[in-house]
């Protein structure tokens, strides 16, 4: 027989039981509504070392970005969720910090910070077949889908750069002159032997072909050679600076009546404009419009001035780019009821026809290939200290 | 505390491993690094396989460097030429992985003994020099030969081992350790051997070692050979490991790298290529994690990058001024201290 309390205990279990099962059950039902996962950007960024000028800005951008699609509610419900690694712009470094970031989450799409880093990733982005990836970089060689089928690029290649540059300067100066300036290096030599053709289509005769050290200095033996073959034009790449000043200035001491053009890298307004006064008429192509750019609605960049008051590079509007187009094909996959795989995330950005960037982009976007080919020339402004447009876009076919 | 190991025979005296703790420490280290990428993740996994790549190429330097005393700023260069003769043989041939490391390592040590040539005449800064224009070379070479794929360079397929792709960190490493282990050995037993002792005479006195008998061309030149081997397949195992191959993959500051890891190791000791190595490859993404602790979040990473890098840079510094003879002196010392305990001396 149980004594007084035993039995008193059990009565009060008695009437707890039933509470206590309704609870346990409404707790479980609650538990059992599966959380929606997040979708993961992983980044490896160079936030330090010799690009970091430019990773700083890709970082902010692509934070930027996250945080506001956040604020509107993420995609269908979903958060995105950023995860960065510095990287230095050292390839190792780069591929440490992937199988870091994707091995601590269930990472769907991923910012690569350099070519090197693009091609050496490529074969595990196909093996895992679960991320879509883009990066820094515009190397042609990544413009093909058949050989990186879950990348793309983030703008036009090195030779669609050259392209537009090309295409430009055959519109202004029909038979002109050109010579190409470029680094002895992967970045530098990408685009020469395909743009040398492209010239030709075009009409245009290309004067001299001068390779230099990247990042040299004294330059003075090419700058004879530039002066022997008195181009109308003069096209840089494989540089972010040095040495075009150089190149500009004597240029300009010696009477060259050349016009100095530079490709993506060089283009940021704040680059520009350490040329000081020799920056006046620098032109090149841009495929982003420059933060303080009102021409026109231009919503995201609107958003942009407000979240950030201080000029931003345009290596932020990479990353904020980046992040927008990673969302989108996030948000269409999910739309179409496919799960976010490489392939699913890929064939949705493909499907992107005339795409409203908000201005970021002053006309519509269409993925081909691997890359965006549109851009605009611009040319710089000393007195006004700004970048402004010396061109329409112009889309590549 | 250890009174004294008792060696009762010439083997004995001449082990390897001449003491029954130590083998049982080299025993656990065998264990623990075959039951280590079964409980790593592939981030770990990476980081074991680059510090074991980092660790054969060092090892490499030490021979020529450490041991020799013949400073080298080629290192990377010599890694590039394996690398290449790997990628150009997987990728044309399709011959066995172990067969295109041997030959890529036989292709460095012939561009290292050519590289070799002046140091008869040349030594210290100079021979540095002469190492660094030789790399400037191979660089011109991987960037405007066509079997190199210029400067786009080449894709590598992945190492087969028995039909087996070695596509994954997790596969990889079993190419990756086992070699730079059977690398280690052979450089541990180098320095027991005639050869070795000629080039630690070498490097004490090059003089005195010569009135010895030692011929100097020749030992010198079979130290840039061993040395750029030990390149060559570091250079190999870096191709199947990253399996692309650009002329950018090797540039001068990875052999500055190299000549730091053995520094900071401690020159002339094969502990001193182990420990720089894994010094210089882990202390940076150690101070990551230490960053990714702190929970500063993605905001700060911009601010916490630089400072990760000075840290980096004082430690180095550190090091050099306040331990010369680098993290092997360290661990001697902490073993001479539990060899002792609990007496002082």
């Amino acid at each position: 027989m149980f004594s007084p309390s035993v039995s008193n205990a059990a009565r009060w279990l008695r009437r707890l039981a039933l509470p206590v099962a309704l609870a346990a059950c409404v707790s479980s039902a609650f538990a059992q509504a599966p959380a929606k996962e997040d979708i993961v950007i992983g980044a490896s960024v160079p936030m330090s070392g010799v690009f970091a000028f430019a990773g700083i800005g890709i970082h902010a951008g692509l934070g930027d970005y996250v945080k506001w699609a956040n604020e509107q509610g993420g995609i269908d419900g979903r958060k995105l969720r950023y995860v960065p690694e510095d990287t230095a712009y050292k390839v190792d470094v780069s591929v440490a910090a992937f199988k870091k970031i994707t091995s601590q989450n269930n990472v769907n799409l991923y910012y690569g910070d350099s070519t090197g880093f693009s091609k050496t990733i490529n074969a595990e982005i196909d093996r895992g077949g679960n991320i879509l990836m883009s990066g820094a970089s515009f190397a042609s060689e990544l413009n093909d889908p058949k050989k990186y089928p879950n990348q793309f690029m983030l703008g036009p290649d090195y030779t669609e750069m050259f392209g537009i540059l090309l295409r430009h300067i055959a519109k202004e100066t029909p038979k002109a002159k050109v010579a190409f300036v470029y680094s002895d290096t992967e970045f530098g030599r990408d685009p020469i032997a395909t743009s040398r053709e492209a010239a030709k289509k075009l009409g245009l005769d290309v004067a001299v072909e001068i390779m230099t050290a990247p990042g040299s200095v004294d330059v003075s033996t090419e700058i004879i050679k530039l002066r022997r073959a008195n181009p109308d034009y003069t096209i840089f790449h494989g540089y972010v600076l040095a040495p075009i000043p150089e190149f500009v200035s004597q240029g300009k001491k010696m009477g060259l009546k050349s016009r100095y053009m530079g490709t993506f890298w060089t283009m940021d307004n704040s680059t520009v404009m350490q040329m000081g006064e020799d920056a006046q008429g620098f032109m090149g192509v841009m495929p982003y419009r420059y933060y303080y750019d009102t021409e026109g609605k231009s919503p995201m960049l609107d958003q942009i001035r407000k979240m950030r008051p201080e000029y931003q590079s345009t290596g932020y509007m990479q990353g904020f780019l980046g992040g927008m187009l990673f969302a989108e094909a996030a948000k269409r996959t999910l739309a179409a009821g496919k799960p976010l795989t490489g392939p699913n995330l890929k064939s949705a950005l493909t499907s992107l026809k005339d795409f409203d960037t908000g201005g970021l982009i002053g006309v519509p976007i269409t993925i081909k290939g691997n890359s965006i080919p549109v851009g605009r020339i611009y040319q710089a402004d000393v007195k006004q200290k700004r970048m402004v447009p010396a061109s329409d876009w112009i889309v590549l076919e | 505390m250890r009174i004294g190991t008792a060696k009762q025979s010439y083997a004995a005296d001449q082990a390897l491993f001449d003491s029954a703790t130590q083998r049982t420490w080299v025993l656990v280290l065998v264990l623990a690094l075959i039951a280590f990428p079964f409980v790593a993740d592939p981030y770990w996994l990476y980081l074991a396989c680059l510090v074991a790549i980092n660790i054969a190429s060092a090892t490499g330097l030490n021979i020529l460097t450490g041991y020799t005393g013949l400073v080298s700023l080629g290192q990377a260069a010599f890694m590039g030429i394996g690398a290449y003769t790997v990628a150009v043989l997987e990728q044309r041939l399709g011959t066995p992985a172990i067969l295109n490391l041997l030959i890529g390592g036989t292709v460095a040590m012939l561009g290292g003994v050519l590289v070799g040539i002046p140091s008869l005449r040349v030594k210290g800064l100079y021979l540095a020099i002469a190492t660094i224009a030789a790399s400037f070379i191979v660089h011109f070479l991987f960037a405007n030969l066509g079997v190199t794929g210029g400067t786009a360079g080449l894709s590598v397929p992945p190492a087969k081992i028995f039909g087996v792709a070695l596509d994954t960190s997790f596969r990889i490493y079993w190419l990756v350790v086992p070699v730079t282990a059977l690398m280690l050995l052979g450089a541990a037993n180098l320095f027991r051997t005639r050869i070795g002792r000629a080039f630690i005479a070498i490097r004490d006195r090059d003089i005195s070692a010569e009135v010895l008998g030692i011929p100097l061309l020749r030992y010198k030149l079979l130290s840039f050979a061993l040395s750029s081997f030990y390149a060559g397949v570091a250079g190999g195992l870096w191709a199947y490991f990253f399996r692309v191959v650009t002329p950018e993959s090797f540039p001068l500051q990875m052999s500055i790298f190299f000549l730091a890891a053995i520094i900071v190791g401690g020159m002339g000791t094969i502990l001193g290529a182990i420990l720089g190595a894994t010094f210089m490859t882990m202390v940076p993404e150690f101070l990551k994690l230490v960053v990714g602790w702190t929970s500063l979040g993605a905001d700060s990473l911009q601010y916490v990058a630089p400072i990760r890098i000075i840290v980096f840079g004082v430690l180095i510094v550190g090091f050099l001024v306040f331990e010369p003879h680098g993290l092997a002196e360290m661990w001697r010392r902490v073993r001479r201290f539990f060899h002792l305990w609990p007496f002082k001396h």
